[in-house]
């Protein structure tokens, strides 16, 4: 039964049972800006159905499972959960509700091993072995977290180690994770949204034996696709969107493709289109493609003549953009492609490519540059006089190419950031034409441009085609490649499966082409062979992963600390003396601390550089209390006053970087500057001094060793267990690792990150009591030198400035190393210089050798 | 909302916002100083002003270049302190080695540079680590040719440098002509409007076929060959220039970059801008001076000028006000 009206949604009776929808979604709309992206779709799901939704690319299917998800708030509809209807649908709720989605892109986190993913993403509970139990159908259910979600892996035939950080995996084993991830909150609805786009055979037959199972459990699924293929080996019934609006439902066994088809197809026309190329047959042929592989798509084959629009249909990501950035030098290739008789390199085509990204926002406009500069920077030798520009020239020739397009702006040095999207589109088509391209690439031209636009836009395609420049269009809708060229190849996981030419090319045969495809995905973008079996690489593994891991550094760390010390003994036995042991590591007690709180900073993907003057200014602050004539009150006073003053600063940096947008080097460089000031307001020139009873206590030592080390190495290791162990280290790591990631899977990254900041102050302060007694005394000039300091033993520790991923441990042995190398120098009679040389190389050798480690283990993974 | 011609509006020269911004406040600045503090704006003040503007002016356009990269170079004290240490130790008193002193100075300056250059645009290290080893092996240099005791400077810089020309300090001139050479060319060649392009996103500026690394690279070596020219004035203005002469202009350096508009997170440079900033700062310290607030004053003064001049650029401001000004837009309610 086919439902082929717009408007009305009468259920199938037939098919709906008396049971109710787990999820119900009735006349739902959506608009965004003005523009409809749902319109009254109504759609419901029955416990233990495969319910499939079809659409093209901007039917508004993905939306629909936003609105199901909570993500996005309907403009009007009802919700139904289980019969319930729900006022306002929030992401937690929807969890709570046993409402589960597995998005395209997988919100995993590259720096973190397999088992924190699962860790960080699912609750507690799921780990606990009553829940296994309950729900996997093995007696032995019950285990180890490790046993638990190595079963999760198994059951999705996924077989990383769960050591091994999600980074090395291969796109389809983080698809994989991710599934496993849904699956293993045991939802009552499962979304998946086009979950076979990067998988193989082996990994599709899994993975539909898992959703069966989940819905023989009683699940109920929502799958999104593109392929009828996979409808009918999955689904009992199926929903077709098209443009946003409801187009129909029936069950699976009772319609044909073609049905199903004429559904899907026939999407309202939203522009005109200039005329077709006229062909003669005396065209020359002037672009050719024989063989073209690259990453991603595989042996594309196309010719064109004079005057003719190649178009590369197919949905979104099967390897059109990566053909396209082949095609624009972005990306190295193999076989040829022939320009006006010529065979073109990578290297000429970045050059003299005229390229229109998709994304213009990232790759194709300098937003905060004006629209003259962004249409001139392609071409700007040809406005050379001498040395200089001539800028007379360069505004007529820039500015006729803009007029001759129509760009429509407040002037010609507006900020091409408040052009509309069609007018974008258009200056980075007038840079296109003003660099005298060898071919135009053009990827979704249209995308995010109004209708009027789109006229101008395909005229002018036209127009450059016929000027004898080759023109390739990739488009994920249909209708317009059927409108405006003149060949088109189809593209199926990176195969060209349809090659249509002059009136054959319709939006039917294109879709028909595309989403009746069987192909196998070539695994995109890496075309890499799957890793072998756990069983056959156990040898290496083991040590490859260390090496791999957070704790090579540290390694490394002890064994120079070790040769060093051996060597400056044999040189001088007073080095060991207990004299020196204690006052080096009473010193590192006081870089340590600091440098413990810049770890937390980093690992958030941040910087603190206020952490210096934060601890000199404590120490001033400290010197009007910790005196000797002072009673206990006052000191105690002073004690919660420094605190109070670490919060404070680590939440205003916090604060600037989250609500203030401020970068994190703007935000801590301000509070590095204020507190310098206020330190000199307190005292223009040091006084104060610190109590003899203070110093004493904080002086302690057991054997040569300072009791304040004892403490921070203790401290380090709490730090260390909770980064690895607990829920918070996992959110922490989690954020710096992928901040968009982390907040998709519930992680809330402003308190997160304000935390980590006020955290990095609380540890500045406790440097700043060690500090205080090593100074003795309210110097407004000291501490500053500790934000530098800190940030090279951090590096030296092996933490990643990037974010993600670090250790307390080996910042415990960078802050050692860097005041054994300081205090290395007295003893080897060297001259300050030789502090300053240590110093610098050992920071650079260790950000080298640690950051060129890690991407040749990036390029051989891609090389694989 | 855009209007509706043919034929666009062709550009007009216009004052950038940060030129705006921070001309008014020194505008306002010096108002206050003439009222509060005249004694500020004495001839001798100025003339004791001005040498050291100059300098910082220089230092914070060779930061600018670097920001307009998206990195930060923390180099600078041992950059100026370097080119210092070598054309007051080197010649000691000697004017005819001068010259080849100068020119030892920029081949370290280039070398640093091309170091710098080479750690971030090559290896892709971060910039703050990068810049921060190389200023610790530039202040090895430092104490290895000077053992870390200052040195009288010779005669012929401190006449050159330090002198007077038409009663106008001559590092005022040497700033003009560093400051009109790097306006030219950031503005003015195909290498500058490409390099801004690179700063503002280096993604599409890759997709354009343009070559990032070399120009982030070149970014950090003109910012270390500003810097040697800095410490060469800072040298002849200063009778006996310590070891650690640096120290005090990296901070100053990146607020009057931030003050003249240039963004931290790279892209368009506001030179001009950039310079007034480095005379607005220092004449917040002569005015300082001359009204008796402490040293801390001016500090806190540069923190908050940090502050208000990022927080110009990064917050949505309209948004802000349409916080204040209406009510929250409702939300469509879930029909039931």
């Amino acid at each position: 039964m086919i439902l082929l009206n717009n408007q009305t949604y009468v259920p199938a009776d037939d098919l709906v049972a008396v049971s109710v929808p787990t999820l119900s979604l009735s006349d739902i709309t959506k608009t965004y800006a003005g523009v409809v992206a749902l319109e009254n779709v109504s759609f419901d799901v029955l416990p233990g159905e495969v319910h499939a939704l079809l659409g093209e690319n901007g039917a508004g299917k993905s939306t629909l499972m936003n609105v199901a998800s909570g993500t996005v708030q309907p403009d009007s509809g009802t919700i139904r959960v289980g019969g319930e209807t729900i006022d306002v649908l929030s992401p937690a709720l929807a969890a709570a509700s046993g409402i589960a989605i597995v998005h395209q892109h997988p919100a995993v986190l590259p720096d973190m091993t397999v088992l924190e993913n699962l860790q960080v993403a699912l609750p507690a509970s799921a780990f606990s072995s009553t829940a296994a139990s309950s729900a996997s159908s093995a007696p032995d259910a019950a285990g180890s977290v490790e046993q638990i979600a190595g079963r999760m892996l198994a059951e999705m035939g996924l077989t990383a180690h769960l050591r091994d950080r999600v980074e090395t995996l291969t796109v389809a084993q983080k698809h994989l994770l991710e599934i496993a991830k849904a699956l293993a909150l045991k939802p009552r609805i499962l979304v998946l949204d086009e979950p076979t786009a990067p998988l193989g055979q082996d990994s599709v037959d899994l993975l539909f034996a898992r959703v069966r199972a989940a819905v023989a459990d009683g699940t109920s699924v929502i799958y999104i696709t593109h392929r009828m293929a996979e409808v009918r080996q999955l689904a009992t019934r199926v929903t077709v969107l098209r443009d946003g609006r409801f187009r129909g439902t029936a069950a699976v066994a009772e319609i044909t493709d073609d049905e199903l088809l004429a559904l899907i197809v026939g999407r309202k026309l939203e522009s005109t289109f200039p005329p077709k190329h006229e062909a003669d047959g005396t065209e020359p042929v002037n672009f050719v493609l024989k063989g073209f592989t690259g990453p991603g798509f595989e042996d594309v084959n196309a010719s064109t003549t004079r005057g003719q629009i190649l178009g590369v249909a197919g949905v979104v990501g099967n390897g059109q953009s990566e053909l396209l950035r082949a095609l624009a030098g972005l990306e190295s290739f193999t076989g040829t492609a022939t320009v006006a008789d010529r065979a073109v390199t990578p290297t000429e085509l970045l050059h003299r490519a005229g390229y229109m990204p998709a994304d213009r926002h990232r790759e194709g406009l300098m937003m905060t540059l004006t629209v003259q500069e962004n249409a001139a920077i392609s071409a700007l030798t040809k406005f050379k006089k001498f040395l200089v520009l001539s800028s007379p020239r360069e505004v007529t020739e820039v500015g006729s190419t803009l007029d001759s397009l129509n760009v429509k702006a407040p002037a010609m040095d507006a900020v091409v950031s408040s052009l509309s999207g069609g007018n974008q589109q258009k200056v980075v088509m007038a840079r296109a034409l003003l660099s005298e391209p060898l071919i135009v690439v053009a990827d979704e031209p249209t995308q995010g441009v109004d209708v009027g636009a789109r006229l101008e836009i395909y005229k002018i395609l036209r127009q450059v085609s016929a000027s004898g420049i080759p023109v390739i269009i990739a488009s994920s809708d249909a209708k317009e490649l059927e409108g405006l060229c003149d060949q088109v190849i189809v593209m199926s996981r990176g195969h060209a499966v349809d090659l249509i030419v002059g009136d054959e090319i319709t939006e039917e045969r294109i879709v028909r082409a595309a989403v009746s495809s069987t192909t196998h995905t070539i695994e995109v973008p890496t075309v890499r062979k799957q890793r072998p079996l756990a069983g056959t690489k156990v040898r290496s593994e083991g040590f490859a992963r260390f090496v791999q891991g957070d704790y090579a550094p540290t390694v490394l760390l002890v064994g120079i600390i070790v040769l060093l010390g051996a060597f400056i003994f044999s040189q001088n036995a007073r080095y060991l003396s207990a004299f020196n042991i204690y006052s080096v590591l009473t010193l590192v007690a006081a870089l340590g601390f600091i440098a413990l709180g810049q770890t937390i900073a980093l690992i958030i993907g941040g910087i603190d550089l206020s952490v210096g003057p934060l601890a000199g200014f404590l120490v001033v602050v400290g010197s009007f209390f910790f005196n000797d004539d002072k009673p206990l009150s006052i000191v105690a006073l002073g004690l919660v006053l420094m605190f109070v003053v670490a919060i404070a600063t680590g939440f205003v940096n916090g604060a600037l970087i989250r609500f203030g947008k401020f970068t994190a080097i703007a935000a801590t460089l301000t509070l590095y500057i204020a507190l310098q000031g206020l330190s000199f307001l307190l005292r223009d020139s040091p006084d104060g001094y610190i109590g003899s009873g203070v110093t004493a206590v904080m002086t302690t030592k057991v054997g040569p060793v300072p009791i304040a080390f004892i403490v921070l190495v203790v401290v380090a290791v709490l730090l260390e267990f909770a980064l690895r162990r607990t829920r918070w280290g996992r959110r922490l790591r989690a954020t710096g690792s992928s901040e968009e990631s982390a907040r998709r899977i519930g992680v809330n990254i402003n308190k997160t990150v304000i935390l980590a900041y006020m955290l990095t102050s609380i540890f500045a302060f406790v440097g700043a009591i060690m500090l205080m007694v090593q100074i003795g005394v309210g110097d407004p000039a000291q501490g500053v030198s500790y934000t530098l300091t800190s940030i090279t033993a951090v590096v030296l520790g092996g933490t990643s400035l990037l974010g993600g991923r670090g250790t307390f441990i080996g910042t415990l042995f960078g802050s050692i190393l860097l005041i054994q190398v300081l205090n290395a120098t007295t003893f080897l009679g060297l001259s300050q210089m030789w502090q300053y040389i240590f110093q610098g190389v050992l920071i650079l050798a260790a950000a080298v050798l640690y950051s060129v480690a890690r991407s040749r283990k990036k390029k051989l993974e891609a090389l694989a | 909302m855009e209007r509706q011609v043919t034929g666009l509006k062709r550009p007009r020269r216009r004052a950038s916002k940060g030129l705006i911004t921070v001309g008014v406040a020194l505008v306002i600045l010096l108002v206050a100083s003439a009222v509060l503090a005249p004694s500020s704006l004495s001839q001798g003040a100025v003339l004791g002003m001005l040498p050291f503007a100059s300098v910082l002016a220089v230092v914070g356009l060779g930061q600018m270049l670097v920001v307009q990269q998206g990195g930060i170079d923390l180099s600078v004290p041992g950059a100026v302190s370097l080119a210092i240490v070598i054309v007051s130790r080197i010649p000691n008193g000697d004017n005819a080695l001068l010259v080849p002193a100068i020119l030892l100075a920029f081949g370290f300056a280039a070398a640093a540079g091309l170091l710098n250059g080479f750690l971030v645009g090559r290896l892709g290290l971060n910039a703050i680590i990068a810049t921060l080893g190389t200023n610790a092996l530039l202040f090895a240099a430092v104490l290895g040719i000077s053992g870390g005791s200052p040195t009288t400077t010779t005669r012929l810089l401190q006449s050159v440098a330090g002198g007077l020309s038409f009663g106008i300090p001559n590092s005022v001139f040497f700033a003009a002509v560093v400051s009109v050479v790097v306006i030219v060319l950031v503005k003015k060649t195909v290498a500058g409007r490409r390099f801004e392009a690179i700063g503002a996103n280096p993604t599409a500026a890759r997709a354009t076929g343009l070559r990032v690394r070399v120009h982030q690279t070149a970014a950090y070596v003109w910012a270390q060959l500003l810097y040697c020219i800095a410490g060469v004035l800072l040298a002849g203005i200063t009778a006996q220039p310590t070891a650690f002469q640096g120290n005090t202009y990296l901070i100053p350096a990146v607020a009057v970059v931030v003050l003249g508009g240039t963004s931290l997170l790279g892209g368009r440079g506001f030179p001009l801008a950039t310079v007034v900033a480095a005379v607005f700062l220092s004449q917040l310290d002569q005015f300082n001076l001359a009204v008796g607030v402490p040293y801390a004053v001016r500090t806190l003064v540069q923190a908050a000028a940090l502050a208000v001049g990022v927080a110009l650029y990064t917050i949505d401001w309209s948004r802000v006000r349409g916080r204040f000004t209406s009510s929250r837009p409702t939300k469509v309610a879930t029909t039931v």
